[in-house]
């Protein structure tokens, strides 16, 4: 029995890493694209190494966990719904990774009228992701109170759509000075930016009912 | 000749554990919180310790019913009662050992023209339904209480899913313990008029002659559970409705308790001092209880919950169950008695429950037997350890291959 109470123990210890490490690299990916508009390729690049850290991290931790629910029969009626919830959050460092090395390598030429832009989809993309993680930890502590939690996560990615749109049409329609090659490498690099609230959306879509298979 | 009689007992016997464990463990397997394997272990070793110790009450009960007074109508009737509930358990119908032989007893009292004691019959009849009510409310407000504990202390859910395993555990234990007090009279009550062996000293405690059947009669319980329950474990846990594993938990819980309740004859003296009416010793059914409980939950999270059509299914084999039993028991005595011209029994002259006539206590007959329990408890040992070993060996090569993944990881 103490063995089974110690995997249990660090199965908890476990999740609540990996949602540490989805909600550090949320504020990593923030602070990274700020640095980039501001040109500071050094802060910029302390940053991608820290993203690159808190993936892999979570991937180990992500097999771990799977790994210990499927040895030690742990959660046999939520194991498959843990499982996919876990690596619809770790779709999302993955995005972030994938975000910030685009940054890196292609080195977008953001013009000073669009930063705003750029910060408000980061900003409300990041939200969305960032109110995810409180429902999920919920989930697995109160899971009655998952439904209202997710409420936030839906209002930001519904932001998140919006600015982006406007800003792909101020683009595309209020700056004639780009060319298109431009215009469609920006468009690319705010789509990217807006995945994160869409996996956060996924991820929402499948928590709220797991919750509600949970309570009833 | 007489040890052979006993076959059929120990046939019941096999399926009562094939069919009845399933009750105890079928929701915690079914929900996939136990595995079939500790539940199988768990449940052999504490119905052999219920139905040893506190099995005496529930069989003075089927004793009025209709004393069976010859070893071949017991082996009729035992027969019967086994084939039909063997039958029952091969179509994964969840059938009721203690209407088999209730049934069967009454099959025989009709041959032997004996009146059915109509009281001890209400008595029974009258558990056929108040034990489903009684697990269904009982069900019902564990149920409640659970998820308001669970919902107050904000616990986490992997630990909480462990308590729930540990629980299941534990009140499974206490429900076999319960199944083996009150459902041993089904499978060796019709022996036990017809046999006085001497008492078996096991040195750290003496077996009296109820006793030894009692043993014996639990370890083919113990042998059904093994060997056959597996199937009805499947149909109990997830048919009639998708258990979660706290209402696994609450079924266990409440089949247990009820099961207790009329088996125990502390709590029956306790209401009679309360000045309410006793409550009868009575082999209650933990299939229909079981059933009551599932149902009570289904009920109250919203009838949609539970499958009506396998319910239909089961309650007619519920109906089915003790006149078939009563229908073989009549035709099989009548060709037992004038084919094989073995006596079944005869009518007792005034009261049916003081009819013991045949009794051995050829001491060949209680050392055979005694060598047979002997030689029984060791096969279950040795059992047991196998089974432990191997779950360990599994668990060992589990171990070394995950720790082979991470070292080719890193």
């Amino acid at each position: 029995m103490a063995i089974f109470t110690r995997t249990t123990k660090n199965l908890i210890l476990q999740i609540d890493e990996f949602f540490d490490n989805i909600d550090l690299g949320l504020l990593v990916f923030r602070e990274g694209i700020k640095a980039y508009l501001h040109g500071d390729r050094e802060s910029f690049d302390r940053h991608i190494q820290k993203v690159e850290l808190l993936e892999s991290n979570a991937d180990r931790l992500q097999r771990s966990i799977e790994n210990e629910m499927i040895t030690h029969s742990i959660l046999p009626q939520h194991r498959g719904e843990v499982s996919s919830l876990i690596d619809l959050l770790d779709e999302i460092i993955d995005t972030i990774k994938a975000s910030l090395t685009e940054f890196s390598i292609e080195s977008p030429d953001i013009p000073a009228s669009l930063h705003h832009h750029i910060t408000s989809i980061t900003e409300a993309s990041v939200s969305a992701g960032e109110e995810l993680i409180p429902a999920a930890r919920a989930y697995f502590k109160a899971p009655h109170t998952v439904r209202e939690k997710l409420l936030k996560v839906y209002y930001f990615e519904s932001e998140t759509d919006k600015v982006t749109k406007n800003a792909i049409r101020t683009i595309f329609q209020d700056m004639s000075e780009l060319d298109l090659a431009k215009k469609s490498h920006l468009r690319y690099v705010i789509h990217h930016i807006g995945n994160i609230s869409d996996n956060a959306q996924k991820a929402a879509d499948m928590l709220s009912t797991m919750a509600i298979k949970i309570v009833m | 000749m007489i040890i052979l009689f006993l076959t059929s007992g120990l046939l019941l016997g096999w399926s009562l554990g094939a069919n009845d464990a399933a009750n105890v463990f079928g929701s915690a397997v079914g929900s996939k919180m136990v595995s079939f394997r500790q539940a199988a272990i768990i449940a052999s070793i504490f119905v052999i310790i219920g139905s040893v110790v506190q099995g005496a009450g529930a069989s003075d009960t089927l004793g009025r019913l209709g004393a069976v007074n010859a070893i071949g109508g017991s082996f009729t009737v035992a027969l019967a009662a086994a084939i039909v509930v063997f039958m029952m358990t091969k179509f994964s119908i969840p059938v009721s050992t203690t209407q088999s032989i209730v049934g069967a007893i009454i099959g025989w009292n009709l041959f032997t023209g004996n009146p059915t004691d109509a009281g001890t019959l209400t008595n029974i009849l009258s558990t056929w339904i108040s034990g489903p009510v009684l697990g269904a409310v009982f069900a019902v407000l564990l149920y409640i209480l659970l998820k308001a504990l669970k919902r107050k202390s904000a616990i986490h859910l992997v630990r909480f899913e462990s308590y729930i395993r540990t629980g299941l555990l534990i009140v499974g234990a206490f429900g076999a313990y319960s199944l083996g007090a009150n459902n041993i009279a089904n499978v060796m009550g019709v022996f036990v008029p017809a046999f006085n062996l001497e008492p078996l000293n096991l040195k750290l405690f003496t077996l009296s002659s109820q006793q030894q059947l009692f043993l014996l009669g639990s370890l083919a319980i113990a042998t059904g559970i093994i060997t056959y329950s597996h199937r009805v474990m499947q149909q109990v846990g997830n048919n009639i409705m998708e258990l979660s594993s706290e209402s696994a938990l609450v079924v266990v819980l409440s089949q247990a308790l009820v099961l207790f309740i009329f088996s125990s004859s502390g709590i029956s003296e306790f209401v009679q001092k309360a000045g309410l009416p006793a409550i009868p010793m009575v082999p209650v059914s933990s299939t229909q209880v079981v059933i009551g409980s599932i149902i009570g939950i289904g009920l109250y999270r919203g009838a949609r919950n539970v499958n009506f059509r396998i319910l239909g299914e089961i309650a007619v084999g519920w109906i089915l169950t003790p006149v078939i039993a009563g229908v073989l028991t009549f035709f099989s005595l009548f060709f037992v008695k004038n084919i094989f011209g073995i006596n079944v029994g005869s009518k007792a002259d005034g009261n049916a429950g003081m009819g013991l006539t045949v009794q051995t206590t050829d001491p060949r007959v209680s050392e055979i037997m005694q060598y047979l329990i002997l030689c029984l408890i060791a096969a279950g040992l040795i059992a047991v350890l196998y089974y432990y070993l191997l779950d360990r060996k599994k668990r060992t090569e589990l171990r070394k291959s995950e720790e082979k993944f991470w070292k080719n990881m890193k």
